[in-house]
């Protein structure tokens, strides 16, 4: 049996080709090495935050500047169409979870710390939290949850940079208890989900949130029901409600993990999860079949495309030794970005540009990796995600951009007749 | 070997995607997280007597490992510093008794109606529980009487077809030899020769209870009895998904062994159904199904997903037309092998459980599938319905279930579902 | 201008300075300490924290390897909850002289270190990473000292009898009439106010900038400063000391330092003690030395580095008799050789042999006051150790038990409680990340405060007494100075680590738009 592709990595970009390939008709199997950075992230997505220091309103209007400033970004091997397609695609997709937004304007949600940040999708949880039009804000920290600190959130806001003036204040709760010492994340998400701290929290908060005050919580509001929750708790409490996002674990980041996952699962795809790549097999520039160590064995899958979503340095899809050698983990891909031998890597300025910040798998306008020589280094191979070069996707606030929208474009490179021509047909 | 596990805690970042996972300590703050138990804990060992008898509540289900994305080998970590700890305590009577499944099965097979009535009378458990420490609500395997290793001798098998070793383990022989018989049919069926050498435990109870000497000797003898077929190129298939798991990888990267016949013997190992996905994925498999209009809840043990080949169960369930296999999401049973059995971990390993018990009550449906017998057991258990390998639902769909009333799991009989017409 | 009075004023907030205020105190002088950063911020807070045997020197300097183990076994009955009981290896490799090892035993012999050799396969049992090429191996009572501990016990020992301890404090400048000094003119770093101190008499514990202090009274003092580079590895890859058996050389000791260990060091002269930047050419020669001791060091997780200036004392004064007691440490007292009353230096020497270094400078202390006074360090536990229990790697760990989800954890990697936190904050009241860093070892983990430094600055704003912006700038100038060590060793796993720590920071909290 051979499948149509063969998606190496279950993060953002790896699940975003493989849900667009298998709703095509393909037939996909996803190998990655463990559970991707869903997990870890706050589960909008980020198109473009900013341009230097500039805070951007309008990724659709930044993004000619980007391309100008940073002709290799990743963003420049997607077309204008191809960006805005996988933007609407991808909230058809999470209809379940209600995400809004677009290229036009960028939203500003409070991060965990204070500061206003761009954001260009956002799940129905988090949309209340919009700072643009300003107003009032109150957020509830939780006792025993560490990752939630609302007194230096609010003191912070007040004082952010934003469009309207905002005020804040914070509160802290303390839930009933089930235990003492740290409530997790997961621990506070299971307990909203049975409804029991839905009740608490409207009784512990009724008669305390002022008129006209959006109540922000900490993102916790439950894996599997927390849309219901959401709604149940403006309904009671008559007033905005949503969530921040903070350090991980991500709970809404693990319903967008759960939810595309599921999706997959329906519509045929195979996860193979705990299997690493070891090598590949190619002929004539053209990978045939991928090998991938399992316990104990190693399995052998035909492929007639591959798509290589492994993350960058902070994934394990890029390394770097002792020596300053940079190293592309899975197929062995030229790293491009990377400082010269015995050049420095690094800067001692921590907020600095980096100068291995931007290193990572250069590819073609068809998101294949490519050799020195700027073709591609096999015809049937593609790239997306945060294992591409170009980008500092941590400070221009661009990670989920990028993946949602090279994941999308690598599935349409594969999917376009034109591709197929180049790659083939095997039989 | 032993270096190579613990240094593995330095791909730790701290990202807690184990934790997240982990089903343990969701549910009870005595066990702080693979995390914390693992990589993290680990910094502060090796010093001295064992620090933290917390590490006694990881069920050793395996998970963390699974889903971490830096290659920490947490549970293998964790079961290190397991066996330490009883190492240094001495391993009670309980763990080693429950540890020998072979040795119990040997004991009751005989007395099999007598041994029945007593694992399952109420009074002889609460004895039990107070004298030995297994509790008394726990699930408990009927003994067969006659083990599928003497059923299998008389089998007489098809000379000219290609051979498959078959590794039934103690779960089949003991408790669910009809199970051994369907799994010897389906792979009749699809034109081999089923070679079932004489064997014995895995030894993973050993294992996991922390028993490391003992548990290498069994692994010794059972891999001297397959061996010799793994040197021939022949392959090896489990339907114990975990006992598969335990020669695959557990026994070289837990015990540290690294003999030559356990490399070849782990090289030639699959489990059932990534076996039977094979031969399926070169167009050898024989898809000659038959309707099975049923809904059956699916559930992948933690030590399958150990495995690192999908889920191959529910692609093969696919095949069988109107037969609507659901993926449940929930992670872990709770049983982890001998952890529930046990009068202090009990509750934790039913709350572990609970939520896979909902999702599975709230199909309707009154068969599961999973392909491990103590998850099988559990499940029985927790959610009331008849637990099945997913073999047997192939078997069935083939046709080969002559004798339609049979049943080869625990639980309660099987009921169709209503078609929409 | 307030002021303060004391009998003794000490210059200097490392081992030294500390162990001096600590036995002046329990001889009965009032005594102030003042510091210009953080207490065990200098050459102290960056050593390997080897507590010698002696064996290192039982060859080339015999007078200090005599000095080394007659402290090591004082310290671990008086300070033994900073002290952990490591033993030590000397181990040669084939790199290494054969013949250094005959030289070694008569060496120990002669000094009183104790020395047995062992065959090559204990060792190897012992310490499983070893290069299985080692070709003789010693076993000596080496153990790992926590200078943190030890500094801040010796504070708060002093404290107990009436010293000051006054960090952040500045001396400006020393006030001398008619050749003797009477004070210091100190500023107060977090206040800006300035103040003067009047003594009877002034120790100058400055270690690498005792040169500086000296010549505020006109003295001179030539201490070089000798910059040696360490780094942490992620965890304990030996559970010993381990040194080589050569002549001491760069990059030859691996030792384990609480959760993690430590390889060092390099010597290089440099003008000023205060700047240190880190070069690769040190980093490489450290790996490198590390591979030779433990085979795949180089794919081992460099955890963190960082640079100490060791004070090196040169004698250029023609002075008939110098009060230099040993080759390793010197007291310099300036009455004797410049005329200049109520002044002594002490100076060169190394944390093993600090209490005896104090004791030598408070015996010049009361020989210059006309007093005598007995010294009872050596004899007097610090607090928290009085019951000279050592101190365990696991003690944290095993203080978790048995319900580890008993209290929230804030620094996870370094099992530090949310209680033990705030009664820190709150006890040093400090508004800095870093000071919090040093008492606990927050943030010291494999992590590097990717988790923990969010909660702890929440935490400190809590407390009511720092606002939203002091603690933005505890955050911020944590995560700056944290870069200083870690930037020179990224690359593997603690490179993956930093970039997911960006995306903590950065990516997820955005701390670089804080508000200013």
């Amino acid at each position: 049996m051979i499948y149509d592709t063969l998606v190496v990595g279950a993060g953002l970009a790896g699940l975003t080709t493989a849900l667009r390939l298998t709703e095509q008709g393909q037939k996909v199997v996803i190998v990655a090495r463990g559970v991707g950075a869903t997990h870890l992230a706050p589960a909008t997505v980020d198109v473009l935050g900013y341009l230097g220091e500039e805070r951007v309103d309008s990724p659709a209007s930044a993004l000619t500047t980007l391309l100008s400033d940073v002709p290799g970004h990743p963003y420049g091997r997607v077309s204008r169409e191809q960006l805005g397609a996988s933007l609407e695609w991808f909230c058809r997709r999470l209809e379940r979870l209600g995400y809004a937004g677009g290229l036009d304007h960028n939203r500003l949600f409070p991060t965990a710390i204070g500061v206003a940040r761009p954001s260009a999708l956002a799940p129905r949880t988090m949309l209340g939290g919009d700072l643009r039009d300003g107003g009032r804000f109150l957020f509830v920290g939780l006792r025993g949850f560490k990752d939630f600190h609302p007194s230096l959130l609010a003191d912070n806001l007040a004082h952010a940079r934003l469009p309207a003036p905002v005020t804040a204040r914070a509160l802290e709760l303390e839930p009933p208890a089930e235990r003492r010492g740290d409530l997790s994340g997961r621990l506070l998400a299971r307990r909203f989900d049975s409804g029991e701290l839905t009740d608490w929290l409207v009784r512990a908060l009724q008669g305390r949130v002022e008129a006209e005050e959006r109540v922000g919580l900490p993102p916790v509001l439950g894996l599997r029901r927390a849309d219901e929750t959401l709604a149940d708790l403006e309904n009671r409490l008559e007033r905005r409600v949503f969530e921040v996002p903070t350090l991980p674990p991500s709970i809404p980041g693990m319903r967008l993990y759960d939810t595309l996952t599921a999706a997959l699962r329906r519509a045929g795809a195979r996860l193979v999860i705990n299997a690493a790549v070891v090598g590949a097999q190619a002929h004539d520039g053209q990978i045939e079949s991928v090998q991938v160590a399992s316990a104990a064995t190693t399995m052998s899958y035909r492929t007639h495309s591959v798509v290589l979503a492994s993350g960058g340095f902070a994934s394990g899809g890029l390394t770097l030794d002792s020596r300053g050698a940079a190293r592309e983990t899975v197929f062995g891909l030229r790293v491009a970005g990377v400082p010269d031998e015995g050049a420095t890597r690094f800067v001692a300025g921590y907020f600095d540009a980096q100068p291995l910040s931007r290193a990572g798998v250069a590819v073609d306008d068809l998101l294949r990796p490519t050799g020195r020589d700027g073709g591609p280094v096999y015809r049937n191979l593609h790239a997306a995600g945060a294992i591409l070069a170009g980008a500092v996707p941590w400070k221009e606030k661009s990670g989920t951009g990028i993946s949602v929208a090279t994941g999308y474009a690598a599935a349409d490179a594969i999917l376009a007749p034109s591709a197929l021509g180049v790659s083939g047909s095997i039989g | 070997m032993s270096d190579l596990i613990r240094a593995s805690l330095d791909h730790c970042v701290k990202c807690t995607i184990c934790e997240s996972f982990c089903p343990v300590s969701q549910v009870t703050p005595l066990f702080p997280g693979p995390k914390y138990a693992g990589p993290q804990a680990e910094r502060y060992r090796g010093v001295g007597v064992s620090p933290d008898s917390s590490i006694d509540y990881c069920s050793g289900c395996g998970i963390c490992t699974t889903v971490c994305p830096q290659d920490v080998k947490i549970a293998e970590i964790n079961s290190r510093a397991r066996a330490k700890l009883w190492e240094e305590r001495g391993i009670p009577l309980r763990n080693q008794l429950i540890a020998r499944p072979s040795v119990l099965g040997r004991l009751g097979n005989p007395v099999a109606p007598l041994a029945n009535w007593a694992l399952h009378n109420r009074a002889v458990r609460t004895v039990v529980q107070s004298v030995l420490g297994i509790h008394r609500d726990a699930p408990m395997p009927r003994f067969a009487g006659r083990t599928f290793q003497k059923r299998s001798r008389t089998h007489v098998a098809a000379a000219d077809a290609p051979a498959v070793v078959y590794f039934h383990g103690c779960g089949t022989n003991f408790y669910e030899p009809i199970l051994g018989e369907m799994v010897v049919a389906v792979l009749e069926h699809n034109g081999f020769r089923v070679i079932i050498p004489r064997q014995d435990c895995c030894g993973l109870p050993l294992q996991s209870n922390g028993n490391f000497p003992a548990a290498r000797s069994y692994v010794r003898r059972l891999v001297a009895n397959l061996a010799p077929y793994a040197h021939q190129g022949l392959p090896i298939v489990a339907n114990s998904t975990s006992c598969g798991l335990m020669l695959k990888r557990e026994a070289h990267e837990i015990l540290g062994m690294e003999d030559e016949d356990l490399k070849a013997v782990s090289g030639s190992m699959f489990d059932l159904m990534e076996f039977l996905l094979r031969l399926h994925e070169r167009g050898e498999l024989r898809t000659d199904f038959g309707s099975l209009p049923l809904t059956v809840p699916y559930h992948a043990p933690c030590q399958q997903r150990g495995h690192g080949i999908g889920k191959p169960a529910l692609d093969l369930l696919a095949l069988v037309p109107d037969l609507d296999a659901i993926e449940l999401e929930v992670d872990c049973c709770g049983i982890a092998g001998t952890y529930g059995l046990k009068k202090e971990k009990y509750e934790i390993s039913m709350a572990v459980g609970n939520r896979l018990f909902d999702d599975i009550r709230a199909t309707g449906s009154d068969i599961a599938a999973c392909d491990s017998e103590t998850c099988r057991w559990q499940i029985a258990h927790g959610a009331d319905v008849s637990a099945v390998h997913p073999v047997e639902l192939l078997h069935r769909a083939y046709g080969l279930d002559t004798n339609g009333s049979r049943r080869a799991h625990a639980g309660a009989a099987g009921r169709r579902k209503r078609s929409a017409s | 201008m307030s002021s303060l009075e004391a009998d003794v004023l000490v210059i200097g907030g490392g081992s030294t300075g500390a162990g001096v205020v600590r036995d002046a105190a329990l001889r009965g002088f009032s005594t102030i300490l003042v510091e210009r950063r953080d207490l065990v911020d200098g050459t102290t807070g960056r050593f390997h924290g080897l507590l010698h045997s002696g064996g290192r020197y039982a060859v080339k300097d015999p007078s200090a390897a005599v000095e080394c183990i007659a402290e090591n076994r004082i310290l671990r009955r008086v300070a033994a909850d900073c002290v952990e009981d490591t033993g030590g290896l000397f181990v040669a490799t084939p790199w290494d002289d054969p013949d250094y090892g005959d030289l070694f035993v008569k060496g120990c012999e002669a000094t009183g270190v104790p020395a047995e050799e062992i065959p090559v396969a204990e060792a190897l049992r012992r310490e499983p990473r070893l290069n299985p090429e080692i070709r003789r191996a010693f076993a000596v009572p080496d153990a790992a000292l926590d200078p943190w501990k030890l500094v801040w016990g010796c504070a708060r020992s002093a404290e107990q009898h009436g010293a000051r301890i006054l960090p952040y404090h500045r001396v400006l400048d020393l006030e001398v009439v008619d050749q003797r000094v009477v004070g210091a003119l100190v500023r107060d770093e977090h206040s800006g106010e300035e103040f003067r101190i009047h003594s009877k008499v002034v120790v100058n514990a400055a270690g690498a900038w005792a040169g500086q202090i000296a010549t505020l009274a006109g003295c001179v003092v030539n201490v070089r400063a000798g910059m040696g580079v360490m780094i942490a590895m992620n965890h304990r890859i030996v559970n010993s000391a381990v040194n080589r058996l050569k002549f001491p050389a760069d990059g030859d000791i691996l030792l384990p330092l609480r959760t993690a260990c430590v390889i060092g060091t390099t010597d290089v002269f440099v003008p000023d003690p205060d700047d240190t930047a880190i070069r690769q050419d040190a980093v490489d020669l450290l790996l490198d030395e590390g591979e030779k001791l433990v085979p795949g060091f180089r794919e081992a997780r460099a955890l963190h580095a960082w640079a100490g200036v060791r004070p090196l004392f040169e004698e250029t004064h023609d002075v008939a008799e110098t009060r230099d007691v040993t080759r390793s440490h010197a007291l310099l007292d300036h009455l004797a050789r410049e005329g200049v009353a109520g002044f002594v230096t002490i100076t060169g020497g190394k944390t093993t042999t600090f209490r005896l270094m104090a004791e030598v400078a408070v015996d010049a202390v009361c020989q210059q006051l006309g007093v005598e006074r007995r010294c009872t360090t050596a004899e007097a536990p610090l607090p928290g150790s009085e019951s000279h229990t050592l101190y365990g790697l696991d003690s944290r760990l095993a203080a978790r038990e048995p319900v580890p989800q008993s209290e929230e954890i804030i620094c996870e990697c370094e099992l530090i409680t949310r209680s033990r936190l705030e009664q820190t904050i709150k006890r040093r009241a400090t508004t800095s990340l870093d000071d919090i860093r040093r008492l606990l070892r927050l943030a010291m983990g494999p992590c590097q405060g990717g988790f923990c430094i969010y909660r702890a600055t929440g935490i400190l704003h809590h407390g009511d007494r720092v606002d939203h912006t002091e603690a933005n700038r505890a955050l911020v100038s944590f995560l700056e100075e944290r870069w200083k060590g870690l930037h020179p060793i990224l690359h593997g796993d603690q490179l993956r680590q930093a970039r997911f720590d960006d995306w903590i920071f950065q990516g997820i909290l955005d701390v670089e738009h804080l508000p200013a």
